[in-house]
């Protein structure tokens, strides 16, 4: 409660930024549909009809609420485990596939309730990075690893940190599952691979931060590190002697050996014999040597130093703001999160509900701001989501088969599978040779933009919204919409316009642009007698099809 | 003066040249292709993500440096030691006579000695080594780089990495000197490697090449730089920008929404798609950005679609199928096709006009923490199959040898731990690459071999610090040497690598 009355305070004093207009988060009003549809473009997979009524009658705080208490719909590890058996009956050395990923991936995307929480799933799977290109990564376990970031989504940073850190897909893909302590008669070191990657890219990244994101600097300018390669070897023995879950641990079961059917979502549990013995220094921090093996021990001391240090909430904020609201936050926004992060309120920190309530409900996010550099582009599964839930798109299985988008001649991007723990895109990345470059800002998705990429997104979209999307049964894509509400309205295209302007676009669009489409709509003629259908779905087509190849719709402002 | 500026000039006017009908352009190039066939260079950068592990791709077998090499990499749950120049392999389920243990088809008892390459140059000795002649040699599955090497069109420069200056291990050890920002960090080192400075540089020593040399390219200066892998730094340069090639079947992806006469049953939707995709006059930076990779998309493919179905450029053919040489399974090679199109776009420069070119391609999968045994490998015989396969492509380019034209080269995040974790390797610094082309003076090992293993049993390895070897070459000297033969002058590359003149050898002589 008090954090709400803060937040609501600082965005009355803020609210007279220039070069912005619109009305903040603070406001009684409730919001428009327009200020409804950019909101929920920013907090879920995409605004529809119902969502948009939602939150002009709850107003954006209550339906935060509501939104964080919902509960977790059916888990990827519930449709994995169905989907499994489901192969299993058709050959019982059957086994998953990634594609089963994306299938659930799509279903909870498109079609859940608790879309804050899905789409602060996506949020942090491009923060805790793992990624199904590794083969090591299996499909249940990523699945079981989705869910986990959805249950943590509003809860502690803390809890969310330790769950990442021994998930067993964690474990593999940055490969300290199994990592063995150091053996100085050999010269075997512990592997550093999460030591520095936790550090680097999910907890205090690689200088020290102000609360307000920017980087300390010593007295000639340059950049303090948070860390050294000596923070890294120590830190690299406390994540020593952790394996897979087993309930009779052995030497086997450590090297991943016989293993029980639930070990790629169970998290792993400490093996003390493989687990460092010697003294641990790292961010300011010893742990002395010992004689007796201590790794849930040590780990805890490794998860506070990490959490309670004073990068996290600059860090992490920074990067949920670029992913949700915008790639080139103020310094006083970053500091106005950081500080919720730092402390609720009442006292806790890590607290992400009140992040996540405090990066949707600032006046930077609040306020529609016409400066040049505003907003981020639309990352591609965010507008294939767009599309599927504007206008009801649904899966003929239920099951939703969509398989791989990655390559560049599709949408460039599949959940869960970016090329590395850096991500698909970096938040640092400025693309050289162009505006936002020359301007000194960034924009992390355009790091997937080049020629082919959108060609083949284009591509992608004009097939999508004519045919539908996924596997083909009987000459019929599994997931497909019937645009029977744009339909309804395509006789009149200012009208099909409007609506397709405040499900995509949030009623953004210039006058340029929508006389283009109108003009363009204008020229399928609807036949005087007759069957009308096939004119009028042209229509709705054409105009969303249009809306999304625009330069304008790609950056959400 | 002003080169710089006009090659500006020049790059801006490519903006229409590119849009130009093909055939105009044909003609424009007319007579001069036959020349410009003559006269062409292409740059060609290998990038190897994740860093390699330059310790088991090239390796010195003399005594001293091998019995170090094998105790530090023969232990651990899983061992990484390779086998002795002239092992046989270890037939999978027997147990060998080397190392005692029964032999898998991912473990190197089974893949046979390393592969013996004798440098033209004997390398000197350095401090901490007891030899009296460095010998050398190839990771087992690099057998098509051991032929490439022995037929003179290979080079290896050994411990390359990011450096500020000259550095010893002491200077290392009491920062007495600058040091690279962020070493070990990947997407910092991937970018000092392409670029000189961690995440965020603006200009990739490529693309200052191709700046320089975008002149050459007359209208078609968006062909200067090209990426067959998205994105790189290596290829941005003041004014050129990088294009992207696909490797799949249209090399040019069009947009169909603006092609054609009828989209969704609108007859004047295709021409409004076209002009609002392409609109650059937006207030917002990001559309603006946008849809001037759009614009150039759309421009580019007209140009490109028709200049790849050139007969010169379809009788490039596809590189045979790749076998995983532990798995045995065939697998895509996706660097053989992406050497596969940058052939192709060779292929097509003279018609194009297009006289030097700086490419971009790579390979992932180099992170090697742990399971090397099963990944590496595999990767370094899917770097040699392609190499061989562009070696061959490159050799009768419509009846040309164009091998001298084309310098092709490695590059990496950094090379790996001389320790082992039991199963894998950490991120460590300086490491081997290869040159290969018809001008490189193969055969040879360039750059100082440095002595091999880590600090244990009183050993002091002076060019080893906790498993890492300090570089003894910049990368900054091995892009400069490219760049000379490239057409940089002497004064372009201090502009382009401020720091060259710190070292001691501004040419590493392998071109």
């Amino acid at each position: 409660m008090i954090a709400r009355c803060l937040t609501v305070l600082a965005v009355v004093a803020l609210t007279a930024c220039s070069g912005a207009r619109g009305t903040g988060g603070g406001s009684s009003a409730p919001p428009s549909a327009a200020e409804a549809s950019r909101f929920l473009t920013q907090a879920t997979f995409g605004p529809t009809d119902a969502s948009i009524s939602a939150v002009r009658s709850s107003g954006y705080s209550q339906w935060l609420d509501e939104q964080m208490t919902a509960p977790q719909s059916s888990t990827h590890q519930e449709d994995l485990t169905a989907r499994l058996a489901v192969i299993r009956s058709l050959n019982p050395a059957g086994t998953l596939q990634p594609g089963d990923v994306y299938w659930s991936f799509w279903k909870h995307a498109a079609t859940d309730q608790d879309q804050l929480r899905e789409r602060m799933k996506l949020a942090l799977s491009e923060i805790f990075v793992i990624s199904l290109t590794d083969t090591n990564v299996r499909e249940l376990g990523t699945g079981s690893y989705y869910d986990m970031l959805g249950a943590n989504a509003f809860g502690n940073f803390r809890t969310l940190l330790e769950q990442v850190t021994l998930h067993p897909m964690m474990g593999v893909y940055l490969t300290w599952l199994g990592n063995q302590k150091e053996d100085p008669v050999t010269g075997r070191n512990p592997d550093e691979n999460y030591a520095r990657e936790v550090m680097q890219l999910m907890t205090i990244g690689l200088v020290q931060l102000n609360q307000d994101g920017t980087a300390r600097t010593d007295n000639l300018g340059r950049p303090l590190p948070s860390y050294t390669t000596d923070d890294i070897a120590g830190l690299a023995k406390v994540f020593t002697g952790y394996s897979y879950y087993s309930p009779n641990p052995t030497n086997t079961t450590f090297a991943g050996r016989n293993l029980p059917a639930d070990a790629t979502t169970r998290s792993m549990i400490p093996y003390p014999t493989f687990h460092s013995l010697s003294a641990k220094t790292f961010l300011g921090v010893s742990i002395p040597a010992s004689p007796t093996s201590n790794p849930s021990g040590d780990l805890k001391i490794a998860l506070d130093t990490l959490f309670n240090h004073p990068n996290v909430g600059p860090f992490i904020s920074r990067q949920l703001i670029q992913r949700l609201v915008t790639s080139n936050p103020s310094p006083a926004y970053i500091s106005r999160v950081a500080g919720v992060f730092n402390n609720n309120g009442r006292g806790v920190r890590g607290d992400m509900s009140a992040v996540v309530r405090a990066i949707l409900l600032d006046t930077e996010a609040r306020t529609l701001a016409i400066t040049a550099n505003a907003g981020k582009v639309r990352e591609p599964l965010l507008r294939m989501s767009n599309w599927m839930r504007a206008f009801g798109a649904a899966s003929d299985t239920g099951e939703w088969r969509i398989g791989s988008t990655s390559a560049n001649t599709s949408l460039g991007q599949t959940a869960l599978t970016s090329p590395s723990v850096f991500n698909f895109f970096r938040p640092g990345y400025s693309p050289p040779n162009t505006r936002v470059g020359n301007a000194g800002l960034v924009a992390p998705e355009l790091q997937i933009v080049d020629e082919v990429t959108v060609a083949g997104y284009l591509n992608t979209m004009q097939t999508t919204i004519d045919v539908g999307i996924g596997a083909t049964t009987n000459g019929l894509r599994d997931v497909r919409a019937n645009y029977a509400s744009e339909i309804a309205v395509a006789n009149d295209a200012n009208t099909l316009v409007d609506r397709v302007n405040l499900l995509l676009m949030s009623g953004q669009m210039s006058s340029n642009l929508r006389s283009r489409i109108v003009e363009s709509v204008n020229a399928v003629a609807i036949p005087a007698t007759g069957p009308q259908t096939t004119a009028l779905t042209n229509r709705a087509k054409l105009a969303i099809y249009m809306t999304m190849a625009s330069p304008e719709y790609l950056v959400q402002r | 003066m002003d080169r710089r500026h006009l090659l500006r000039l020049g790059g801006a006017m490519s903006v229409l040249g590119v849009g130009a009908p093909f055939a105009m352009q044909l003609a424009a190039a007319g007579s001069a292709a036959g020349q410009s066939m003559s006269d062409y260079k292409a740059l060609v950068c290998v990038f190897l993500f994740g860093g390699n592990d330059a310790h088991n791709m090239v390796l010195a077998t003399d005594t001293d440096s091998w019995g170090r090499y094998f105790a530090t990499r023969n232990t651990g749950s899983d061992p990484i030691a390779l086998m002795p120049v002239g092992t046989s392999p270890t037939p999978i389920g027997q147990t060998s006579g080397i190392t005692g243990r029964v032999a898998a088809a991912n473990t190197p008892e089974a893949w046979g000695g390393v592969l013996p390459i004798t440098p033209k140059t004997p390398q000197a000795i350095p401090a901490g080594t007891n030899a009296s002649v460095r010998t050398f040699a190839l990771h087992p599955f690099l057998s098509p780089m051991q032929s490439l090497y022995n037929q003179g069109r290979l080079a290896v420069l050994a411990n390359v990495g990011t450096l500020i200056q000259p550095t010893s291990k002491v200077q290392y050890q009491s920062r007495s000197v600058p040091l690279p920002t962020s070493l070990f960090s990947h997407n910092d080192q991937q970018s000092t490697w392409q670029a000189l400075s961690t995440e965020g540089a603006r200009t990739g020593w490529g693309g200052r090449f191709a700046d320089l040399m975008a002149g050459m390219n007359g209208g078609n200066t968006l062909f200067t730089a090209i990426s067959t892998a998205g994105n790189a730094v290596f290829l941005s340069g003041q004014s050129i920008v990088q294009y992207q090639l696909s490797t799949g079947a249209q090399p040019a992806v069009v947009i169909t929404g603006q092609q054609g006469n009828s989209l969704f049953g609108s007859t004047l939707a295709p021409s409004r798609v076209r002009d609002l995709i392409t609109d650059i006059n937006f207030t917002n930076n990001f559309s603006a950005d946008y849809s001037t990779v759009v614009a150039r998309s759309i421009s580019a493919s007209t140009t490109v679609s028709a200049a790849f179905t050139q007969g010169i450029v379809t009788g490039i053919a596809a590189a045979p199928a790749y076998t995983n040489p532990i798995s045995m399974q065939i697998e895509t090679n996706s660097l053989a096709l992406q050497l596969q199109t940058v052939a192709r776009m060779i292929a097509a420069a003279p018609g194009l006009g297009v006289r030097r070119q700086v490419f971009f391609v790579s390979l992932g999968g180099w992170d090697t923490h742990d399971f090397q045994n099963n990944t590496q490998p595999n990767l370094l015989a899917k770097v040699a199959h392609a190499f061989s396969y562009f070696d061959g492509a490159l050799s009768n380019v419509g009846g040309l040898d164009r091998r001298a034209q084309v310098t092709t080269f490695t590059a990496s995040d950094f090379s790996r731990t001389i320790t082992t974790n039991g199963d894998g390797t950490d991120h460590a610094w300086g490491g081997h690459h290869f040159i290969m082309g018809g001008a490189v003076k193969g055969q040879d090992i360039y750059g100082q071999y440095p002595t091999i293993g880590p600090d244990i049993g009183g050993f002091n390895n002076p060019d080893n610090i906790s498993g890492y070897q300090i570089p003894t070459t910049s990368v900054d000297q091995y892009g400069a040497t490219l760049g000379r033969w490239f057409g940089a002058s002497e004064p372009e590359l201090d502009i382009i690598f401020p720091r060259l003149a710190g070292f001691q050898s501004r040419n590493l002589g392998f071109l």
